[in-house]
């Protein structure tokens, strides 16, 4: 490996930049760190150039540790997005400064340099100043400049940020070719997809210092398994459907699932706008039906017309609610278009010719409480709109007047969908068992005003549902910049416990690590589960705790000290022990 | 038909006209009549005036204290303006405007309270005097009245300058594996050296002219600790305007020649650049 990024965190006052990144990059890769503005990918990769500390984890390339080696023994080359040439210098001192440095003798310096200028098609600028050049001349420069020491690693910085089109084009196409002809490991950041795709053997994503996937460009387009990624990584329509025992339903139409078919339930699913499709009526689709629609906008952009469609149940299937009227992208080749004209106002059935189905566990919020008017409060309380949006999708409100009421029994009208929110209050314990009980897998207890959680503790009773819990606490996390703990706890103290205790705390983080690329800490404690959580919960401001919980037996009872009097935001995860055979003896870890 | 760009400032022959008025009757027609009335003086008077051994003493002080005062100016001004433009803490741009406050205030104001500080029983004169070191009423408190004075222009030419050191450069060439004392020498230093000697030239020709805080704390002891404008002062209370006027004239030959070299050193680095680029 070239590059091998350990958990490497970087706090910038307080806030998490750079967010427990673990990542390997192959010898001679181009490799693209994409992601908006504030991501933490350019911190990331001052930190691989050694421009910035880390505050933890390890860095090593080519297999040397250099988290603590400065930059200038690193044997990097980094390239800005301003050149940050030396505006005093020739061409020729700023390509020979690194070898001036190295005293390498004259004659060696210069012929490296009439290498370098070769490469970079520049050859016979050595006299000029970088202020003669023009910007995509003087990128060049700066690129020839951070190989001429042949480092192992080549950095560049958003490199084309500040050139226009054209230009931008053909630097490219250069940057590429001398990458493939030395061979040389690059990384490059930008906030540009299009770039990424033209560079890249592999992407990797980022969004609030998280490295969200890495995979190469096809298969993040094509499979990718969060929200953030479908969506930034070109244009994508996020749709609620349903998976049920014959495949996914979306709509009218029920698609085959990729994959295997577990518990029926919500799930959140991508459709890009080239794998829909318009037609007079349902019968002339070339796919499956899912809802009648009206052309809503059209615009035409060369080879592709994008049409925006007003689904007549758009409400109920669409993601998000977020734009004021949910409407379908649709993208048509000329070939469509000649086949089918449309405009706008027209009425078309809409067809699915293939949809992904992302792995995600929260799929939309449902805020549900005894009256309508708390419901609605509830829907509007800040940390669930910030969630909400960033994740992308909607809330609903419900009103469910036996909501807590144990004796009447948990028979509701509707199955539960999705996250079920409940505000936080006193007799917070018997609500939700009564949600868990009624059917609902995952339960938000919101107290009112919640901060940010900077921290979210991890802890799970239950081996059936360790695993929805790590997919649901990535899932959480991927969309709230904090720092994830998996706290472990064992009934008391015991010289015999301690080892196993930890063992547990080591496979905790490796599965999450592999299976769900959430990247956490862990503790050790030992006690009673609810009394610890709630202390662990107590010592600092602005945290949060996902709980996974197979057994409902006495649920309320157990944890009324954790729930009642709503301190904290708490989600509860529920599955069914059943279905799942133990390995590991249940008390092993309360 | 007129291809005169428009502007928002009125014509070039109006602004001509009120640059070459405006110098004239505010530095060259004084200028001028200070060198009449010296050249007014029989050849030898004027000599004896100018090469008197007090004369001679108070220009080297004059000219010495001031060429040091800069010295110090642009390399603490330089420390000064990169703490200013590279840290943010607390108390910053308190920091920024005390540079400011030697402009500000009357010079004598400064004289006077540096005597306080430096005199033998002064707050800091206290702990230099056992150690043999006397800063009021030598050469040493000249320097040090002058550094204050001048400071300012040092800082304020170095700070801008800095500025435009953007910190993308170091980066560079630390990643290229310069040490940062490489980087300093090789990337830092030359970008701002224009602005560092202008910093002296300012600072050297505010010192030169410096009157008021300076008689407080030199003691004014001839030949020893008399600066030239004290001497054209005593000149002049003696009602002696010819001998003042030759004094003055030879101040200004010699802070002309200081000041036309620097530019020409300048000016001949600025040229090296160009030629670097054909």
């Amino acid at each position: 490996m070239s590059i091998d990024l350990d958990q490497v965190t970087k706090h910038y006052g307080g806030v998490p930049v750079v967010n427990d990144v673990s990542l390997q990059i192959g010898d001679g890769e181009c490799f693209v760190l994409l992601g908006p503005s504030g991501s933490g990918k350019s911190t990331l990769l001052r930190a691989i150039a050694g421009l910035t500390t880390v505050d933890h984890g390890r860095i090593a390339l080519h297999g040397r540790d250099v988290t603590h080696v400065a930059a200038r023994k690193r044997g990097v080359g980094l390239v800005f997005q301003n050149y940050a040439l030396f505006r005093h210098m020739t061409v020729a001192d700023n390509i020979e400064f690194a070898l001036r440095v190295r005293r390498v003798p004259g004659r060696e310096r210069r012929a490296r340099r009439q290498e370098l200028l070769r490469l970079v098609a520049l050859e016979g600028m050595d006299d000029r100043l970088p202020a003669q050049l023009s910007g995509g001349q003087q990128q060049r420069v700066a690129v020839a400049r951070a190989l001429a020491h042949k480092p192992e690693v080549l950095l560049l910085d958003e490199p084309f940020g500040a050139l226009d089109a054209k230009i931008r084009e053909e630097l490219r196409r250069t940057i590429r070719e001398v990458q493939r002809e030395l061979g040389i490991t690059t990384v490059l950041v930008t906030h540009d997809q299009a770039e990424a795709f033209a560079m890249a053997d592999r992407i990797g994503i980022m969004n609030l210092g998280r490295l969200l996937e890495v995979g190469v460009p096809h298969e993040l387009y094509s499979r990718p398994a969060t929200r953030f990624v479908a969506t930034f990584l070109g244009d994508a329509n996020l749709l609620l459907a349903r998976r049920t025992a014959d495949g996914i339903q979306v709509g009218a139409a029920t698609l085959a699932s990729e994959l295997p078919s577990g518990r029926e339930h919500e799930v959140v699913v991508v459709v890009r706008p080239e794998d829909a499709e318009v037609a007079s009526t349902r019968d002339e689709l070339g796919s499956g039906f899912v809802a009648q629609g009206v052309v809503d906008e059209m615009v035409f952009s060369g080879a592709l017309e994008r049409v925006r469609v007003c689904l007549e149940n758009g409400a109920a299937l669409l993601a998000s609610d977020a734009a004021a009227t949910p409407s379908l992208q649709v993208t048509r080749t000329l070939h469509e278009q000649r086949a089918f004209a449309v405009h706008p106002g027209q009425s078309v059935a809409v067809g699915v010719r293939r949809l992904h189905v992302l792995p995600t566990p929260l799929s939309s919020f449902t805020a549900c409480a005894s009256t309508a008017g708390v419901a609605a409060a509830l829907a509007r309380e800040p940390l669930l709109t910030e969630l909400a949006a960033r994740m992308k999708t909607r809330i609903v409100s419900r009103v469910e007047p036996q909501l807590g009421a144990i004796e009447a029994g948990a028979n509701p009208e509707a199955p539960f969908v999705g996250t079920t929110v409940i505000g936080a209050g006193t007799d917070t314990a018997h609500r939700s068992e009564w949600l868990l009980r009624a059917g609902a897998s995952e339960v938000l207890v919101l107290p009112a005003q919640a901060p940010q959680p900077q921290r979210v503790l991890i802890h799970w009773l239950g081996e059936a549902v360790r695993s929805a819990t790590l997919a649901v606490s990535a899932s959480v996390l991927r969309h709230v910049p904090a720092e994830a703990v998996y706290v472990g706890i064992l009934a008391e103290e015991t010289r015999a416990g301690r080892p196993h205790g930890l063992r547990r705390l080591l496979d905790a983080r490796s599965e999450a690590q592999a299976v769900h690329g959430l990247e956490m800490r862990t503790e050790l404690r030992f006690g009673d589960v609810a009394q610890e959580l709630a202390r662990r919960l107590a010592e600092s401001p602005a945290q949060m705790l996902i709980m996974g919980v197979t057994d409902l037996d006495r649920f309320a009872e157990r944890f009324r000290s954790l729930l009642d009097g709503g301190r904290w935001p708490v989600l509860i995860v529920h599955r069914e022990a059943a279905r799942v055979p133990l390995s590991l003896p249940r008390e092993a870890l309360a | 038909m007129s291809f005169r760009k428009p502007s928002v400032l009125p014509g070039f022959g109006l602004t001509l006209g009120f640059t070459t008025f405006f110098l004239s009757a505010i530095v060259l027609l004084p200028l001028a009549a200070l060198i009449l009335a010296a050249a007014s003086m029989p050849w030898n008077e004027l000599i004896r005036v100018v090469s008197s051994p007090r004369a001679l003493g108070s220009y080297r002080l004059s000219f010495g204290a001031s060429a040091l005062a800069a010295t110090i100016n642009v390399v603490f001004g330089f420390v000064i303006a990169w703490t200013l433009t590279r840290y943010e803490f607390p108390g910053r741009k308190l920091i920024d405007a005390l540079i400011d406050m030697p402009f500000a205030l009357p010079t004598a104001v400064s004289g006077i309270a540096l005597t306080t500080v430096f005199a033998q029983h002064g707050w800091i004169g206290r702990y230099l005097d056992p150690l043999g070191i006397k800063v009021a009423y030598t050469w040493l408190g000249v320097t040090v009245a002058l550094t204050l004075i001048s400071m300012p222009f040092a800082v304020r030419s170095i700070q801008p300058a800095l500025l435009e050191v953007q910190r993308d450069l170091e980066d560079a060439a630390e990643t290229l594996g310069a040490s940062r004392l490489y980087a300093f020498r090789r990337i830092i230093l030359p970008t701002v050296l224009p602005a560092v000697l202008t910093g002296f030239t300012l600072s050297f020709a505010r010192a030169v002219g410096e009157y008021g805080s300076v008689i407080f704390i030199a003691g004014n002891l001839p030949m020893k600790t008399e600066i030239t404008p004290l001497l054209i002062v005593i000149h002049l209370e003696q009602f002696d305007y010819k001998g003042a006027a030759a004094l003055g004239m030879v101040m200004l030959l010699i802070s002309f020649a200081v000041l036309l070299t620097i530019n020409l050193l300048q000016a001949w680095g600025r040229r090296r650049h160009v030629r670097a680029a054909h």
